[in-house]
């Protein structure tokens, strides 16, 4: 079976001024098979941000192979990485990112927005999804009536919505108390043991032993598996 | 069709939660608009009064009347038309159907049982009502023989008619003018404010004969003189005719001045373009720069918008929004403020338009075009200063977004 994301050799650079440029990765070799709960841990300026990025096709590599479900990242035009990311990956984030003056519910239909075929259903799908994290009475608060830990299921659900096969988690309990965090990692397992393929970005350990597989990255490159 | 059902409700959502940022550009667009539609309100009903003025005034006449353009220029008329120079005329002019010579009495004291009311008194040919298509509605005109012998009968306008007579018939009955007893043969149907907003309705109308022989006390010069062709498509041909045969006529050397004004309803149109044009240019030049300082403004809080909602821009590009998906949804919101604009602002220019004309006695006319025209442009400056911060947002690396 062929892998889910496949990096070979990747590598990337950022200019920061006219003849200065930075090289962040410097050769990432990465297989992700389907179905699989990787947490990729680093300290903050290791790179583990920007291998975030481009496996969630918000930015391509500079050198290197990428594949995502079969198909080469590299050389896409900005509209086809949007819809990569729209049906293959939902992102989760430390600060949540829902948009404030939207419902509970409008945010979690944000993804069906901009895709190319709608399915119908939408909102009961959506019902659906909040109902399973257990805030199907809230589908109608905005997000500042929520707690820090319901916003993030919320952002949860929103990266649902399409059915990626992937979720994308950037420390997604970096604003979260221990216990709220807890429950966040358990619903992350629970996906993960339906079939979901998750990877998860984090510089804590104790997030990171939820994962099934642990890759460090230092100064760019994976140090140990 | 779901898209921009899409497009449209997100920008709705962003319009609604963003409500300072919304006022202002409303606003400003509102202001700029609404002199738009001042403008187009007063340029049509400047046409659209000249059009019924040249369609009362009869497009196939001219009007003569006495005094060089000198004298009447400091208000001082003196009679050169003579009621022999209308005879002249008509026998002269083949294709002149008509010629009404006129002579008016202005302030005239005339009562009835007890009745006081002062009107103008306007004498003329028994062709008066025909003349300028100023129907008689009730009773008949006064006839060529009325006119022969200076008949001491009238037409009395409608609001002459309601000062004395209230609600009795006045056909038959006698009204006194100044000390004459005088028979009322007819009623002018109502005709409403003139164009330099003069009453029309309280005049009185009576054989030119009886007024200058009885109120005047003149037998030969007359005021103005109406005159209708036939062919108008000759109209400023017989016009030069006319000035040379009067001029003939009066004996002026070549030279001097005509001691006359030939006017047609092209100078009516002329003078209502002229009245009405200064105002135009003034709020024009007010309304254009309303709407481009409106356009800065909108430009400005877009890209500080687009600043406070790089989160926003992010989030929507990281579950799949497309470059093009953001532009839209940012000149949505642009179009939807300068929108709401527009109609606030065509409103608030009915308003300016109905006071002006209750003010200056501006002829004001509205129709879709003004609604129309301040829409458009609303649009126009909602694509054309939103676009540049729409596409900034649209440009926006996802990365970078996502940053915040």
């Amino acid at each position: 079976m062929n892998p889910l994301c496949l990096m070979e050799n990747v590598k990337k650079t950022f200019r920061i001024g006219e003849d200065l440029s930075v090289e962040v990765l410097k050769g990432i070799d990465l297989k992700v098979d389907e179905g699989e709960f990787i947490a990729i841990m680093g300290t903050s300026g290791s790179g583990k941000s920007t291998l975030m990025n481009l496996i969630g096709c918000l930015d391509v590599p500079t050198s290197g192979r990428y594949l995502l479900a079969g198909r080469e990242v590299l050389g896409l035009l900005d509209d086809d990485l949007s819809e990569l990311r729209n049906t293959h990956i939902g992102f989760v984030f430390q600060s949540f990112y829902l948009l404030p003056y939207a419902t509970v519910l409008e945010n979690v239909l944000l993804p069906t927005l901009y895709r190319e075929k709608t399915a119908g259903h939408v909102e009961r799908r959506a019902a659906e999804i909040l109902k399973l994290v257990g805030l199907e009475k809230r589908m109608n608060f905005r997000p500042n009536r929520l707690s820090g830990g319901e916003q993030q299921r919320v952002a949860l659900c929103r990266a649902l919505m399409n059915d990626p096969e992937i979720i994308l988690a950037d420390e997604p309990t970096g604003q979260l108390d221990s216990k709220t965090a807890s429950e966040i990692m358990n619903l992350l397992s629970d996906l993960n043991k339906k079939g979901k393929t998750v990877i998860v970005v984090t510089h804590d350990a104790t997030i990171a032993s939820y994962a099934g597989r642990v890759i460090h990255i230092k100064d760019g490159i994976i140090i140990d598996e | 069709m779901n898209r921009i059902l899409n497009i449209l409700s997100q920008a709705l959502e962003a319009v609604i939660a963003l409500k300072l940022r919304s006022f202002f550009c409303t606003f400003s667009i509102a202001i700029g608009i609404s002199a738009v539609t001042i403008i187009v309100a007063t340029t049509e009903g400047a046409y659209k009064k000249a059009f019924d003025l040249v369609e009362v005034f009869g497009p196939d006449a001219v009007l003569i009347v006495s005094g060089s353009e000198e004298s009447r220029a400091i208000a001082r008329r003196e009679k050169t038309l003579t009621l022999a120079d209308a005879d002249a005329i008509r026998n002269s002019f083949g294709t002149a159907y008509l010629v009404v010579p006129m002579s008016s009495v202005h302030d005239v004291n005339v009562s009835y049982k007890g009745n006081r009311y002062s009107a103008p008194v306007v004498g003329t040919t028994n062709d008066y009502s025909v003349s300028w298509t100023w129907p008689v509605v009730e009773g008949s005109d006064f006839t060529e023989e009325d006119l022969k012998r200076a008949a001491n009968v009238a037409l009395i306008g409608n609001e002459t008619m309601h000062e004395l007579f209230g609600d009795e018939n006045p056909v038959g009955k006698f009204i006194q003018v100044r000390t004459i007893p005088v028979q009322v043969v007819g009623v002018l149907q109502e005709r409403g404010a003139s164009m330099g907003g003069g009453n029309l309705d309280n005049r009185i109308v009576m054989p030119i004969t009886t007024v200058m022989k009885k109120l005047q006390n003149e037998s030969k010069y007359i005021a103005v003189m109406r005159v209708r062709f036939e062919d108008i498509e000759n109209l400023d041909f017989h016009r030069e005719e006319l000035r040379e045969f009067l001029r003939m006529r009066h004996g002026i050397p070549e030279g001097e001045l005509d001691d006359f004004q030939i006017f047609a309803s092209k100078d009516i149109i002329k003078f209502l373009v002229a009245l009405t044009g200064s105002l135009i240019v003034f709020v024009g030049i007010v309304g254009i720069i309303s709407l481009i300082v409106a356009g800065f403004v909108l430009a400005n809080l877009f890209h500080l918008s687009v600043s406070e909602r790089t989160a926003e821009i992010g989030i929507r590009r990281s579950v799949g929004a497309k470059k093009r998906d953001i532009l839209h949804q940012f000149l949505a919101e642009a179009i939807l403020l300068t929108t709401a604009g527009g109609v606030l602002g065509f409103l608030f220019g009915y308003g300016g338009a109905k006071l002006l004309q209750k003010l200056a006695d501006f002829p004001i006319h509205f129709s879709w075009k003004a609604f129309m025209i301040g829409l458009l442009l609303s649009w126009i400056i909602g694509i054309l200063f939103g676009l540049q911060p729409a596409s900034r947002a649209a440009n926006l690396k996802p990365i970078e977004a996502i940053r915040g």
